[in-house]
């Protein structure tokens, strides 16, 4: 804050062209168009003032901007702070002492500016220095700090473009056996055979929650078998506009089964939002009515051991589903068959046998074994890098194989999940590098 | 239920059986030898169910005389009636039969849901040696119209209807009795005869559906529910009745029959069913599981005891000779022809099989058409298996049991119970296992069929004795069990087969017997001597990863028999794969018939 003050104390001496002398500006300026961004940010290198060497004779320096309009008369770059020319010109930033580069990341794409840098005390400051080139920031097509995500995104993408086109073509594409799901016709089943009722239970969350629509999407298999079997489906639910997604899933299942005549709106019913409400007014229901079999498709909290603890002990065949992995392990115990996160959310695909949903599905699974692949590598390399490492507190020169377990460790964190892309990029923190770097010529 | 005198097992000394089938009569003399039941002789006469002739039992004296001729014992009387009970030169202790004639016993079976209680009707009544024309459920996925006009096309003996558990659906069954009721089934045999139903339903339903057929045209007869409970199968009342209605309503019906009924000391039955019977009996008495196959020209049957489960399956378009061409057509050609060791021309294979199906007595004239029609048969009872195992299972809409520990081993119902590492016996029969011309094209024939895992032993049934048997095993179990052991079945040899993770070429099991040892790789074959009557104990290393009954990689130290073949060592590995290229499958194929000497000049000139 006090450096704010103090820039904004400089700005107005700058304008009214008052310069100390006893503070000594910047040397040598420098400004370059930032690599890998949308096109708004400039990297701004300089000299350190004579007077950043002895501690406390600056506070820090502060950064201009000017935007160069044509017609200003900018045909050559001045080399010192015009204030008639640059008048209503604000310091965008400023850093502390040492430090000798800013980012201003708030240019726009394809706007020439000129940057100028000056040191400043609690109330001084010294004359402005300019870069010694106007800079355009320019957008860049590719990251190419993130170029390993480009390729494993494209990777994944071509895979499953090519699983998608391999399924319609009549490709086969094994999906392995989902018992859960492979088990509603016989669930099912079993209610038609001992004439009792199907319950199925969408979960206790709104329509917008994602578990809750995988849900759904059971549910309408569910419905449909149901339809077939000629089977009493029960559907009770804990959110409304959760009971007219349903209900429209439902009548579409029936009508798709030819058997419309058989659907009831009136058993696929709200019961209360509240938690423990609705729980007991399914568990009432399951009492009294002793459904045959028991479908909990959705996202659970507490009630999901009391729903399954109470359909076990009417005899039904209960099949759960549920990414709540804190409930998995009750309904797992409880239940007959469950589906396990991912596998719920599959069960569109599995269900449909659809070619482009299998074919989608299959090159998600790509995905994460590309994911799976680079994790166990990445822990591999960091435990052999730590176990091949000195001792600490040893003086011992790290071996040759811990060097190159670390560089590959790093490789991965900085390279293929951090920015720098391919290549570690030489750190462009200071003009002299930045000069080598660019070989002396600006980025403009 | 036909009322039959009571004997004394102990007092069975001479039994004869005769199997009536389509085309032939055998009868079998069985006598107690030495301490112990032999089948001594055997005779066979064309039956004659048939007209001219019209009468069952014509067939059955001539076979028997010409037992009784070759054995020297008078065993028809001069009433023309078969004499009992037996005296030191003529007669027998106690007559006993089955019959297959007249296309068996066809049944139709009904239930709620196709995978559960119809799935339970087909097994009371495959059990109970019939064949099912059809199933009608209310899943399965045909409009009542549908199934009303296909009830009426069908013209099965008797219809077996279930249908929810006890106290289950009422509606459904009713429904169910509510198609067939108006559809009006027609017997296959007697104008004046009423189409038996059997209701083994739910037991809250039954005086619905006994409402339903009260308006006559239709013999009802209600059993206990063969499905009380999902959890639970109870077959034997529904069999039972089956097999009463079978004598009393289908036998009754067929020329000749009556009078045969009144000479068997024990009810007839049908053929299969008796086969069947046979085969559970020796599996419950010897604790073992067993398959038995019997390949014929329009069908195969396959039976199977695991666990003492048993169960049995008609492939009815699977066969040798009128259903040789959908064994070519279900299978494909290409898979029919990577089992033959050279290359043949498909339009005159085309031919072959065309012939073979209008002229279904003919038999292979050149080692090149034994081999093709061997080949055949291979996919014909692979075919008939995997349709066994999918019909074998355990059964379905049981609520599980489960623990965390099952988070990701979860298991269906339904799966199918048929674990060819748990198999012991492998019995054959069918003209072309029973009458190859080597019994090591029969033992070759049945692995690569049935692709047996771990200790397997090979057993065929040469003069299809199983259904004399089987009947037998109801009133003499001991008689049955003696006569199966020694002279029912020729022991081929024993199959020592790895399944796992076989790699061509390595390793995959050293073994040693008798003195003999060596390794097995990957991919090979190789037979071993050991004669019919012998025993050895065998030591097999498997490598890791690959099981032969122990475990993988675990050690295996077992007794095996001796055969006709020897022990036959398998390192092909399971499933069985064939290379997919046409001259490389050539050479393995040549390879493995070359290991198990399946052919020789000598037996190819026999063959011909």
């Amino acid at each position: 804050m006090r450096i704010q003050a103090a820039a904004l104390l400089a700005c107005v001496l700058s304008v009214t062209g008052y310069a100390p002398a006893d503070i000594a500006p910047p040397g040598k300026v420098k400004a370059l168009n930032a690599p890998d961004d949308k096109g708004n940010q400039v990297e701004v290198y300089w000299t350190p003032s004579p007077n950043d060497a002895v501690p406390g004779a600056i506070q820090g320096y502060v950064i201009y901007r000017h935007k160069v309009e044509t017609g200003e008369g900018l045909e050559s770059i001045p080399t010192e702070w015009d204030p008639d020319l640059f008048a209503g010109s604000e310091p965008i930033g400023d850093v502390p002492y040492g430090v000798t580069e800013f980012v201003d990341e708030n240019g726009e794409p394809d706007t020439t500016y000129l940057y100028g840098v000056a040191a400043v005390t609690e109330n001084e400051q010294s004359s402005v220095t300019l870069a010694s080139d106007l800079v355009t920031p320019r957008m860049e097509w590719i990251n190419k700090g993130k170029i390993w995500f480009l390729i494993i995104m494209l990777t994944i993408s071509g895979v499953l473009i090519w699983f998608v086109r391999h399924a319609k073509k009549g490709g086969e594409v094994k999906v392995r056996k989902i018992a859960g799901l492979e088990a509603v016709s016989e669930a099912v089943g079993r209610a038609t055979e001992m004439g009792r009722e199907v319950l199925f239970v969408p979960g206790i969350l709104d329509i917008n929650d994602i578990q809750t629509v995988a849900g759904i999407t059971v549910l309408s298999n569910v419905a449909r078998t149901s339809a077939e079997y000629d089977a009493q489906l029960e559907v009770p639910t804990a959110r409304s506009l959760v009971m007219t997604t349903a209900r429209e899933t439902v009548q579409a299942a029936y009508l798709g089964a030819g058997r419309p005549d058989a659907y009831d709106e009136n058993r696929i019913y709200y019961l209360t939002d509240e938690q423990f409400g609705y729980t007991a007014g399914v568990q009432g229901k399951m009492v009294r009515d002793k459904p045959a079999a028991c479908f909990y498709m959705g996202a659970f909290y507490a009630e999901s051991l009391i729903l399954a603890e109470t359909g076990n002990s009417i005899g039904a065949i209960q099949v759960a589903g549920t990414a709540m992995p804190s409930q998995l392990p009750f309904f797992v115990a409880a239940c007959d068959y469950t589906l396990i996160g991912e596998e719920f959310f599959a069960a569109s695909a599995y269900l449909s046998g659809d070619p482009e949903q299998l074919g989608s599905l299959k090159g998600q699974d790509v995905g994460k074994v590309i994911a799976t692949f680079l994790l166990v590598i990445g822990c591999l390399l960091a435990t052999l890098a730590g176990v091949s490492g000195p001792e600490k507190g040893s003086d011992a020169e790290p071996g040759a194989f811990h060097t190159s377990m670390q560089d590959a460790t790093d490789y991965i964190k900085q390279n293929i999940l951090g920015k720098e892309g391919f290549m570690v990029e030489a750190d462009r923190g200071s003009f002299e590098e930045t000069e080598a770097n660019t070989g002396g010529g600006g980025d403009q | 239920m036909t009322d039959t005198p009571t004997l004394d097992p102990d007092k069975i000394k001479v039994i004869l059986a005769t199997d009536c089938g389509s085309t032939t009569t055998k009868a079998i003399l069985i006598q107690y030898v030495d301490g112990g039941y032999r089948q001594t002789h055997r005779g066979e006469a064309p039956t004659t169910v048939e007209k001219p002739f019209a009468d069952v039992t014509m067939g059955v004296v001539n076979s028997v005389t010409e037992i009784g001729e070759l054995a020297g014992r008078k065993l028809v009387g001069d009433d023309g009636r078969i004499i009992t009970p037996a005296t030191d030169t003529e007669g027998c202790d106690i007559y006993i039969s089955t019959s297959s004639a007249g296309g068996g016993l066809q049944m139709m079976v009904a239930g709620v849901i196709a995978e559960m209680t119809a799935a339970s009707a087909k097994r009371a009544a495959l059990g109970a040696g019939s064949i099912v024309m059809d199933v009608i459920a209310a899943n399965d996925g045909r409009r009542p119209h549908e199934q009303i006009q296909r009830i009426r096309d069908l013209r099965p003996d008797m219809i077996l209807l279930s249908g929810g558990t006890d106290g289950g659906t009422t509606d459904k069954v009713v429904q169910l009795a509510e198609l067939i009721a108006p559809a009006k089934p027609q017997p296959r045999f007697g104008s004046d005869y009423e189409m038996p139903i059997i209701y083994a339903g739910n037991n809250q339903a039954q005086g619905s559906v006994s409402e339903v057929f009260s308006e006559g045209g239709f013999d009802l007869q209600i059993v206990d529910n063969l499905r009380p409970v999902l959890e639970r199968e109870n077959l034997g009342p529904a069999r039972d009745k089956i097999h009463d209605i079978f004598l009393e309503h289908v036998m009754a019906q067929a020329p000749g029959y009556d009078k045969l009924m009144g000479w068997t000391g024990a009810p007839i039955m049908p053929t299969p069913g008796a086969v069947g019977d046979i085969l559970q009996t020796v599996a419950r008495i010897q604790g073992i599981n067993v398959v038995g196959v019997d390949i014929g020209g329009a069908t195969t049957d396959v039976f199977s005891v695991f666990d003492e489960t048993f169960n049995r399956t008609v492939s009815a378009n699977l066969g040798m000779s009128y259903s040789i061409s959908n064994v070519c057509a279900e299978a494909t050609m290409p898979n029919v022809l990577r089992w033959v060791p050279f290359d043949m021309d498909e339009r005159e294979l085309r031919n072959h099989v065309k012939n073979k199906m209008i002229r279904p007595t003919t038999i292979p004239q050149t080692r090149e058409a034994l081999m093709f029609e061997q080949a055949v048969a291979r996919e014909a009872l692979r075919l008939a298996y995997k349709q066994h195992k999918e019909f074998a299972t355990t059964l379905k809409g049981v609520q599980q049991q489960r623990t965390v520990g099952d988070t990701f081993t979860q298991e269906t119902g339904g799966e199918t119970i048929v674990n060819n590492m748990k198999l012991d016996l492998l019995v054959a029969s069918g003209g072309v296992l029973s009458h190859a011309p080597r019994m090591h094209q029969t033992a070759m024939l049945l692995i690569d069929a049935f692709e047996p895992e771990g200790i397997t032993m090979l057993a065929k049934d040469s003069i299809f004795m199983m259904p004399h048997l089987g009947v037998l095993a109801s009133v003499h179990p001991k008689a049955a069990e003696e006569v199966f052991d020694r002279d029912c079945l020729i022991y081929l040899g024993t199959c020592v087969a790895a399944a796992g993770n076989v790699k061509a070429g390595k390793t995959a099991f050293s073994w040693s017997f008798n003195g003999h040892s060596g390794e097995i790789k990957g991919g090979e074959m190789d037979l071993i001597d050991l004669p019919l009557g012998e025993t050895a104990t065998i030591t097999i290393n498997p490598v890791r990863g690959v099981d032969l009954g122990a475990g993988p990689g675990k050690k295996v130290e077992r007794e095996i028999k001796g055969g006709t073949v020897g022990v036959i060592l398998d390192g092909r590995g399971r499933p069985l794969a064939l290379p997919e290229e046409r001259t490389a499958c050539q050479a393995t194929i040549q390879g493995w018939i070359d290991s198990c000497d399946m052919y020789v000049e000598e037996e190819a000139t026999a063959a011909v």
